[in-house]
């Protein structure tokens, strides 16, 4: 399922998933990436060691910080390791939208597995909001040929990886695998003519989430199914 | 920082199963590493914790501001390094690199946990693990190509001279992952993760799995 992306992360945000210090919303948009992208899966290496360079620089002896953790190591080595056969596959996860199903990225499907519900929006537009921080708005978004998103105006930035299917807006076409960021300036109006599913965190709401679309959203549920590894061999 | 041990033999020395520990360089992080996956090292793991442990509690400071839980991350990340070092793979990087990304993970979990964040998703699930890319590999190509035999010889003179030297101890010279690991003289984890790496490309290019 890897595909050529042509809209990646910024330096700054791999980075900081590299260090560890993003919300866990933009963590997981931007691991679903990694996985779909393999320019920035062989980045993250080199990112790692920097980050591990920064980050567990040695402590010079003489600062307070020196503490005495030797009582820790006997329960430590008591433990049995991990032997590496005993790692499993995890289950490769296909979400099914309408006639067709998606195979999603590991960690998108390990939040889709707890279920989502779907509510219907203004201009064909399906979404499925899930929480996973309590500084980001996430949600998976289905966009049904031919729709399109009413014009809105982000209070803060809003990303989107597209998982399947394509979108444009004003500055562009994005396909599978493609990262797009939009920061709080931008006034948009996505519209995609085959459809489209994206997974996308905001660290604000939409404004339109909080019009009267809303109120005409009846719920819809989609199957979700959870093919297991051993079906695929 | 760690003139307790000394080497009698020097690094790169070829080794073998009982000589294993003794050739361990107590100077390279990556070497202790090794010797606690391979053979449960317990000296090797006190001289790392004790290059670690602060640097490690630092860190946690760092990203918590909370002595309680960077004390808890020195527990649970060096618990991690011991119970996961047969996995370690020189091809993921140093042993400094390796340590950090599983601090940060364990870290991103403790401090989930503090804040009572739902349990949706864990470190693990977001940073990609061993392995992983390699089962995508396998994943891609899928045929249903009739394998012939005498194929798979002149494809595995394809295979990188890594991967092929690994499937020629295993499969050629029939010995152990373990016998393997030390011929070779490399971790387990990548004497694993490259027969794993060569088996899954020979049979994507015979066209099976």
């Amino acid at each position: 399922m890897t595909s050529e992306a042509k809209f990646h992360p910024t330096a700054e945000q791999l980075g900081g998933f590299a260090r560890g210090t993003l919300t866990a919303g933009m963590d997981v948009v931007i691991s679903a990436h990694v996985e779909l992208c393999a320019d920035c899966r062989s980045r993250i290496g080199s990112l790692e060691a920097e980050a591990a360079a920064e980050m567990l620089q040695a402590v010079p002896e003489t600062r307070p910080v020196n503490k005495d953790f030797s009582s820790m190591i006997d329960s430590i080595v008591n433990h049995a390791q991990t032997q590496a056969d005993e790692q499993t596959s995890d289950p490769v996860t296909e979400i099914h939208m309408l006639e067709h199903s998606v195979r999603l990225p590991k960690v998108l499907a390990k939040v889709a597995s707890e279920g989502l519900v779907w509510k219907k929006l203004a201009g064909g537009i399906n979404q499925a909001s899930v929480t996973l921080d309590d500084q980001t708005q996430c949600e998976f978004l289905y966009m049904k040929p031919g729709s399109q998103v009413p014009v809105h105006k982000h209070q803060g930035s809003e990303v989107t990886l597209v998982l399947d299917g394509s979108f444009s807006d004003e500055s562009g076409h994005y396909k599978q695998s493609d990262f797009v960021v939009r920061t709080a300036n931008d006034m948009h109006q996505p519209a995609s003519e085959e459809g489209c599913l994206c997974f996308a965190v905001l660290d604000s709401p939409l404004t339109f989430t909080k019009g009267l679309a809303r109120l005409l959203n009846p719920l819809i549920r989609y199957r979700f199914r959870r093919a297991t590894a051993a079906a695929s061999h | 920082m760690s003139s307790a041990v000394k080497s009698d033999t020097p690094a790169g020395a070829p080794r073998t199963s009982a000589a294993a520990t003794a050739a361990c360089n107590p100077d390279s992080d990556e070497s202790l590493l090794v010797a606690v996956g391979n053979h449960q090292d317990r000296a090797a793991f006190n001289l790392l914790f004790t290059r670690f442990s602060n640097r490690i509690y630092a860190m946690g400071m760092k990203l918590t501001r909370n002595e309680q839980l960077s004390h808890d991350l020195v527990q649970e990340a060096m618990l991690t390094v011991w119970q996961k070092a047969p996995l370690y793979d020189l091809d993921r990087g140093t042993a400094q690199s390796w340590i950090f990304t599983l601090t940060r993970n364990r870290c991103f979990d403790i401090l989930r946990k503090m804040k009572r964040q739902p349990a949706t998703v864990s470190a693990d699930d977001i940073w990609p693990q061993e392995g992983d890319g390699d089962s995508q590999l396998v994943h891609e190509e899928e045929g249903t190509m009739e394998v012939e035999v005498s194929k798979i010889e002149s494809f595995y003179g394809g295979l990188p001279a890594a991967q092929r030297a690994v499937i020629e101890q295993i499969y050629i010279h029939d010995r152990t992952h373990e016998e393997a690991a030390a011929v070779l003289d490399i971790p387990l984890g990548t004497l694993k993760s490259r027969l794993r790496l060569g088996v899954g490309k020979l049979r994507q290019m015979v066209g099976t799995e």
